[in-house]
């Protein structure tokens, strides 16, 4: 199933998104170039800052951890070089998390079924603030268990009572196909991680067949993977923009 | 007068050179056919760890580890959390192998990190943790819990009720009246970059030296007693030896041709790291062809792909030797 995603719904802010897959629901904000203070100022680049609210609670150690490798990733596809002393702030408040993976929670940090869709909130937010990236990404939820011969893409909450996995594995894709984060947990071994990361490469940036991808080729379901998706949103979103043109 | 005098020769030395121009200062030295980093190792090359345990008489188990200039002080400390004081209680699962869940919930693992010794001029003494070490004791918790290396087993503190009946046939269940909270407080005495793999070195050696007292629930007294005699008390029994090793990735400037020249520098000194925007830490458990990899963290960058990774766990591998040879020597 196709995540799903609003753009630019926020007014204060200079971009925003709200996307919604799995059970996740998680409202971006993104604020950006601002002023940035003294003490994070950077002279030859922009800082980014990122903050990540959960849904009830307080922060947590868990949360600075999960702000820190997500500062890690985006520092990396924003050209921070071009906007120096400036600060690029990110707000994530995760509206909505699938309760059920409570159960699962202990055996395995629940950081991990959360940064796929924390990567695609942010991302789309940063889209939407037209702040200059070098390249997109996706990101794939991938679950290896011992049921089924081969690895299992996005898994659900639900699906992780039946199928109880040995590891579990994130793997987050720039738009020209390189590895830009992998984050494991479990028990496995190269093989098994190797073709995780094989399946989620698949689901996020497979090449379909020539088809130059958005030349209006609206596939929707099973075969439009995600970077395909990321395209069709943001495509939705300015299309929606230019309706004044046409409507002339 | 300025015009006689020759234009003064750009060169500065080393220090000076490191301070002004981190980046081209780490290229200059790994750009030569044999690249030697700054501190003088081989990229592939980690600092042999140093280690010493049961230094800390007050710990039921502790350890010092000793990265090059990174020095870790590790005390494991046990507490009794009564069984009655638990709110909820957790019944012991049958699978004795299941028993993250009841670690988990009783917070019977409690790490922390202290990096606000005067370790590092970035952590001043005396400040609230700082996001760094917040990650960092968030990581080695869910290591700690993910790799289930503590057994609950070694850590409930279990009572038979005498039989009420005289009926020989009747089972009479253990129940459970009590467990130990193991308190594992991690002190950076400095810190020298690679925190993460010192840190969780001193945690492991510490939690294989720790000894817990045999202990009994008196029925009349309504508490735990501890035995004094050293030669009832027992060690944890840890599930398999995980050992994290940490790499940098270090991308220079361009070369003549126009490419992209990177490269994966193991055991990061605190300069490599903050010239270093991508990192790598891979644990691992057993040595080469039969080891598994319990955890893979990569973030902040994309030179290490899917080949670049098969290189690093082997070099992983390599240092699980190293590691298993020291802990167990």
């Amino acid at each position: 199933m196709a995540p799903s995603a609003t753009l630019s719904h926020l007014h204060r802010p200079d971009g925003s998104a709200t996307y919604t897959h799995n059970g996740y629901c998680i409202i971006g904000a993104v604020n950006g170039p601002i002023e940035v203070l003294r003490r994070d100022e950077l002279a030859e680049e922009a800082t980014v800052e990122v903050n990540v609210r959960m849904a009830v609670g307080v922060g947590s150690p868990k949360e600075r951890h999960l702000e820190t490798v997500l500062t890690n990733t985006l520092r990396g596809i924003i050209l921070t070089r071009r906007m120096p002393r400036c600060l690029v702030q990110i707000t994530l408040q995760v509206h909505s998390s699938a309760e059920e993976h409570t159960s699962l929670g202990s055996k395995f940090n629940s950081n991990l079924l959360l940064l796929p869709h924390l990567l695609h909130t942010s991302l789309l937010s940063l889209l939407s603030a037209s702040i200059p990236l070098s390249t997109t990404l996706t990101s794939s939820l991938v679950a290896t268990t011992p049921t089924s011969p081969g690895p299992v893409i996005s898994p659900t909450a639900q699906s992780f009572l039946r199928h109880p996995p040995t590891a579990l594995h994130v793997f987050t894709f720039s738009g020209d196909r390189k590895l830009l984060l992998s984050e494991s947990e479990g028990t496995f071994d190269h093989e098994q991680w190797d073709e995780a990361c094989e399946a989620a490469e698949e689901v996020c940036c497979k090449v379909s067949g020539g088809v130059e991808i958005g030349e209006g080729m609206e596939v929707e379901g099973v075969d439009e993977n995600l970077e395909e998706w990321l395209r069709r949103v943001v495509r939705e979103k300015v299309e929606g923009e230019q309706r004044w043109k046409g409507a002339s | 007068m300025a015009t006689t005098q020759s234009a003064p020769t750009l060169t500065f030395p080393r220090p000076i050179f490191a301070a002004l121009s981190p980046s081209p200062f780490l290229q200059a030295h790994l750009a030569p056919k044999n690249p030697i980093r700054a501190n003088a190792r081989a990229p592939t090359e980690f600092r042999k760890p140093g280690l010493n345990t049961g230094s800390l008489t007050h710990c039921n188990g502790s350890a010092v580890v000793r990265l090059g200039n990174t020095t870790v002080v590790c005390g494991v400390r046990a507490e009794v959390l009564r069984a009655e004081d638990v709110p909820q209680p957790i019944d012991p699962k049958a699978d004795e192998e299941d028993d993250v869940e009841e670690i988990d919930t009783l917070r019977l693992l409690v790490p922390n990190v202290e990096l606000s010794t005067g370790s590092t001029p970035t952590f001043l003494p005396g400040q609230a943790p700082s996001t760094f070490a917040q990650s960092l004791i968030t990581r080695i918790r869910s290591l700690l819990l993910s790799t289930r290396l503590v057994r609950a087993k070694d850590l409930r503190i279990m009572y038979t009720p005498p039989r009420t009946t005289e009926d020989e046939d009747e089972e009479v269940q253990p129940e459970v009246k009590a467990y130990w909270t193991l308190y594992i407080d991690t002190m950076f005495i400095s810190l020298d970059g690679d925190a993460f793999d010192a840190a969780w070195g001193a945690i492991l050696a510490a939690l294989r030296n720790t000894m817990l007292p045999a202990s009994d629930w008196d029925q009349d007294l309504e508490m735990v007693l501890c035995d004094d005699d050293v030669k009832k008390a027992r060690k944890l029994e840890l599930r398999g030896l995980p050992v994290a090793a940490t790499f940098a990735v270090f991308q220079g400037e361009e070369d003549e041709e126009g490419e992209d020249r990177s490269w994966v520098l193991s055991d990061p000194d605190a300069f490599e790291e903050g010239v270093c925007r991508e990192s790598v830490t891979i644990v691992v458990d057993g040595k080469k062809g039969s080891g598994k990899i319990r955890r893979i963290e990569k973030s902040g960058g994309t030179v290490v792909g899917r080949e670049v990774m098969k290189g690093l766990i082997r070099r992983s591998e390599e240092r699980w030797e190293e590691w298993n040879a020291v802990l167990k020597g």
